[in-house]
């Protein structure tokens, strides 16, 4: 095969290189010799014969010049060419260690950054979900226009009644399935865990297209809406940890807060259902497991999941789910204003992985760091540009001696590349560090919180480096080289022979072609980091502002955590729990208060219709609402919510006597402005039957988030209206509330056995939590932000140095002429300015167009805020003055004489 | 490429010394000097093969696989490198001498009209 003979002789070429050559040269002689054989059998006298030798070498020619052309044709694949590149450009570095170490340096940090966000870009957005067809599978959810604060949304999940209307009347899905997520007690023998389970029903895993690895799915009588069958599936993880991996474990028991049900399945390894974080799944009905009454229509819990039905695409699915959306809302206007038109939506499960402000936070970031990346290469290739200067001669004598322009660009080029890929290398461990500190953020978590159906499916505990990413920082290093070498080179390997060869370094004309495109480049630099800074600027004042905010509550020196409610303990003997648990924890020392709170602040649990009775009652659908909070009495003092008119409630306040109620400072603003709201009575809830009387009115308390504003809240004594669902308890201590934790957790353990706490945290770190996500985007942008205004000084710094070095003699001429030294540097200092402030102009007009994206991000800050920009104006006059201080300094203390003699 | 004698010029049509040498290797093995030899002979010293290009045309015959070549025993009893024509070799030649007969006849119709 002459494809094989080819390929045969090149590699020796490339691999036998002297071998190769010693063979050529042989060749050559034994070609000359048999001319000169030839030459002396023509020869007609005996000098001729006897010069035949010589004469054969001169017909022959240069004989080295030959032989250097045919290893050229040999070995001019691309491979060697590259291999004779790559040794030359190692040299090359070798030779000017600081100049690479700076290079790589800066490109570490732009490569690794952009590696790392890619990694979390890749792993919440890009990779595609696990399960089979996922392009097939639909989030179904509610949408709610905007109403009053509240930003319009259309990914709120369903309630029971509204979801069964939808699922009677559809075509287009070919299964439809319900789940939330909850935290259970599971316990087997003498073992208790506290874990995240999901309630569903029989097509939650045909919908997913998920099998179990043992046993079987939900049965479809088991999972009748109103009377589920007290069966389990439990995850590959709690088979291994509970039951050490028994194949036997169909039709154990598992309890689950205490009740107990029958395994019938296990599911495969990796599997933890949509939230990402299940480890048994249990069938929900609407009767509710957890509730003494039904789901209601504006109960809503569950998040819906579809798979389109054969033939049927994802845009005629969302039409028929709109279409059924306004039936809904027909049906079930909004309680608070008819005018709020709810609808439904339904879009592909892949859009609904995270939460969009993840999603636009994320791509925010990754631009960001995208035009670090493009900072770092416009300061490298001025590092090119003014070594391609020095270099110039050296070029200009390659060139001169016959080495072609393109194969000198190929090979500055390879030498950028070589560079960009050490940086890319350099940048994993920029990018390691990177991705592990997004890994440990509880980014989603931060988002569980208001009714939202996503998924935790993809947490950020998904974001690693892969080989995805590898091959990103690859593609990133190569590309990086291309971009920051081509343009040097090019302007390096510019024909202009005779001058350069004469040169004895660089001077005049040619020299200021160079200093005007690294002006441009340091323009374009300075222009890019404005953007940054505009951008990291109104997101730090946001979070400036977020952090400000006043949450309504004292958040120091308390601690708070959950107790699973004790469902064994019969309804009526709560109260004596309550008793107990404030007893106990009250006697440790170092706390000073405890109280309990059924829904911590900063996470809104509930949001009910309100009739005052003082008015008529209102039309359907222009009710007021408020949040209703079960607390213990002493829980305002506790927690540090003031109280600003009337009484707190007190232990008199019982089952049997007139049903007492706080409100909160906004409730009483709104419902009755101008009067004194106490003695006022209203009814909350479904029925609206009970009526009760203001007492007093609280302090504002932000429960739906630091960034929402209080809303209207009522207070309800645990005493005088039993509620078990869920209760947080707040212990405020005089030390350190984590020092509590061990104490606090054996007094449980004594009294209350097999219900473990959890959710265990101080108050500082749940307002910490809240802001997590604010500050994570602020801190990441403003560190961008100041690594590209860094960069940008050390550009304006090089450039500035390089002209004044330039200018030495005219420089010179001017101070012969009686320019003082502060002349001198007033005019180096101007010309710094006039770049800062074209590349200024620049990024503050592409600022302007681009902070638009980050509305998402901002809290009380428009995009275009001015303070910022009339800031950033400012840091950038500094910037710029310091980086043209040094050489200006230089350029004023350059002696007349000495440079006129220089040249 | 190759040159005539005395200061004339036969300019040849790119690729000819490529043709000239796969053509010479149809006959038989030969080692380098063989092969100017043989072109020079045939074209009755018309054509005579600069070493500047013979070498180099090899190395590229053998780079892209229509030449191979094997270090023999010449008749003198020297170590000689000894080229002949691959498979792929002899359908290259046979393509480049249709072109070259195409080009060949339009020339043709061309000077026969002017």
């Amino acid at each position: 095969m002459s494809f094989f003979d080819a390929l045969r002789f090149r590699l020796r070429a490339i691999a036998r290189p002297g071998e190769h050559a010693r063979e050529l040269a042989e060749e050559m002689r034994h070609h000359v010799d048999l001319d000169a054989q030839q030459i002396a059998h023509e020869a007609r006298d005996p000098v001729a014969e006897h010069d035949a030798p010589y004469a054969a070498r001169r017909r022959f020619g240069n004989a080295t010049y030959y032989e250097e052309e045919a290893r050229r044709m040999s070995r001019l694949s691309w491979l060697d060419t590259i291999g004779q590149d790559l040794r030359f450009a190692v040299r090359t570095f070798r030779r000017a260690p600081g100049f690479t170490a700076v290079a790589v340096l800066t490109l570490a940090l732009g490569i690794g950054a952009n590696t790392a966000i890619f990694s979390a870009v890749d792993a919440l957005l890009l990779r595609p979900l696990p399960f089979p067809q996922p392009d097939r599978l639909m989030s179904v959810s509610l949408t709610v226009p905007r109403r009053g604060n509240f930003p319009p949304r259309d990914d709120i999940v369903w309630s029971a009644p509204k979801f069964q209307m939808l699922r009677a009347s559809e075509h287009v899905f070919a299964s439809t399935t319900l789940w939330f997520t909850e935290p259970f007690t599971i316990g087997y023998g003498d073992q208790t865990l506290r874990d995240e389970g999901e309630y569903t029903d029989d097509g939650y895993l045909t919908t997913l297209g998920v099998r179990p690895a043992l046993g079987r799915n939900f049965a479809a009588g088991e999972t009748d809406h109103w009377r589920a069958a007290a069966v389990a599936l439990i995850s590959d993880a709690l088979w291994q940890r509970l039951y050490d991996a028994d194949k036997g474990v169909l039709g154990k028991i598992v309890t689950v807060n205490g009740v107990p049900y029958t395994i019938v399945g296990v599911m495969p390894p990796g599997f933890q259902g949509l939230s990402g974080q299940a480890m048994l799944w249990l069938p929900y009905t609407f009767n509710s497991n957890t509730r003494a009454q039904p789901y209601g229509p504006y109960d809503h819990s569950f998040a819906a999941v579809a798979r389109l039905a054969d033939g049927v695409t994802a845009e005629q699915a969302a039409a028929v789910v709109g279409t059924l959306g306004s039936r809904i809302d027909a049906a079930y206007p909004d309680p608070n204003s008819p005018s709020w038109h709810w609808g439904a939506t339904a879009k592909p499960l892949d859009q609904a992985r995270v939460d969009p402000r993840i999603r636009g936070t994320l791509l925010v970031l990754f631009g960001a760091v995208g035009l670090v990346l493009l900072i770092a290469c416009a300061n490298v290739a001025n590092l090119f540009l003014a070594r391609a200067s020095g270099r110039r001669k050296e070029i200009a004598v390659r060139l001169a001696i016959g080495a072609g322009r393109r194969r000198l660009i190929a090979q500055l080029v390879t030498e950028s590349v070589l560079l960009g890929v050490t940086g890319g290398v350099a940048g994993l461990a920029v990018a390691w560090a990177g991705t592990r500190a997004l890994a440990s953020l509880q980014i989603s978590s931060v988002f569980q919180y208001n009714n939202a159906a996503h998924l935790g499916l993809l947490g950020s505990q998904a974001i690693h480096l892969d080989p995805a990413a590898l091959l990103f920082t690859l593609a990133l290093g190569v590309a990086t080289g291309v971009l920051f070498g081509l343009v040097p080179s090019l302007q390096a390997t510019k024909p202009s022979l005779t001058q350069d060869l004469k040169d004895d370094g660089a001077r005049a004309s040619r020299a200021l072609g160079g200093l005007a495109s690294r002006s441009t480049l340091v323009v374009a630099e300075i222009a890019l980091a404005v953007v940054l800074l505009a951008g990291a600027g109104v997101v730090l004042r946001s979070l400036a502002r977020r952090m400000g905010v006043e949450p309504g509550f004292d958040p120091a020196h308390m601690l708070t955590f959950r107790v699973n409610r004790v469902v064994t303990w019969a309804p009526d003997s709560i109260t004596r729990f309550y008793d107990l648990a404030i007893q106990h924890l009250s006697e440790l020392p170092g706390v000073t208060g405890v109280g309990i709170e059924d829904c911590p602040p900063l996470v809104r649990c509930s949001n009910t219709g309100v009739q005052l009775r003082d008015r008529a009652p209102a039309a359907p659908g222009t009710a007021p609402s408020a949040g209703v909070h079960w607390i213990t009495p002493d829980w305002p003092r506790v927690a540090g919510v003031p109280l600003l008119k009337g009484r707190l409630l007190t232990s008199t306040d019982r089952v049997g006597t007139p049903l007492s109620v706080l409100v909160s400072a906004t409730a009483a603003r709104r419902w009755w402005p101008g009067q004194d709201p106490i003695g006022k009575t209203i009814s909350a809830g479904g029925g609206g039957a009970d009526s009760a009387f203001v007492v007093g009115v609280l302090g504002d308390v932000r429960y739906a988030g630091i960034d929402s504003l209080p809303g209207a809240e009522i207070y309800v004594s645990y005493y005088q209206a039993p509620f078990y669902y869920r209760i947080m308890l707040f212990l405020r201590t005089r030390g350190d509330p984590l020092a509590l934790v061990g104490p606090a957790r054996r007094v449980l353990a004594e009294w209350a056995p097999g219900f473990p706490m959890y959710d265990v945290r101080t108050m500082d770190d749940r307002v910490g939590d809240s802001l997590a996500y604010s500050r994570v985007s602020a801190l990441l942008l403003g560190l961008f932000a100041a690594v590209a205004l860094g960069l940008a000084a050390v550009g304006v710094y090089g450039v500035i140095a390089y002209s004044v070095s330039q200018r030495t003699r005219e420089i010179g001429i001017r101070v012969a002429l009686g320019a003082t030294g502060a002349d001198v540097e007033k005019m180096v200092i101007r010309q710094a300015l006039r770049l800062g402030a074209i590349g200024g102009g620049a990024g503050l007009v592409a600022a302007l167009l681009v902070t638009r994206v980050l509305s998402s991000l901002l809290f009380e800050v428009a995009p275009r805020d001015p303070v910022t920009l009339a800031g950033i104006v400012a840091v950038l006059a500094m910037v710029v003055l310091l980086a043209s201080w040094i050489p200006a300094r230089r350029a004023a203390a350059v002696p007349a004489l000495e440079a006129l003699k220089g040249s | 490429m190759a040159r005539a004698p005395k200061s004339r010029k036969t300019e040849l049509l790119r690729g000819t010394l490529d043709l000239l040498i796969l053509q010479t290797l149809t006959i038989r093995p030969l080692h380098g000097y063989g092969i100017s030899q043989h072109i020079a002979n045939l074209s009755d010293r018309t054509l005579l093969v600069e070493q500047g290009s013979l070498y180099p045309a090899l190395e590229r015959l053998q780079a892209r696989g229509w030449v191979t070549s094997r270090w023999e025993q010449s008749p003198t009893g020297r170590r000689a490198r000894y080229y002949r024509i691959t498979g792929s070799g002899l359908r290259q030649l046979g393509e480049e001498i249709s072109a070259l007969d195409a080009v060949f006849l339009a020339i043709n119709r061309v000077l026969r009209r002017a």
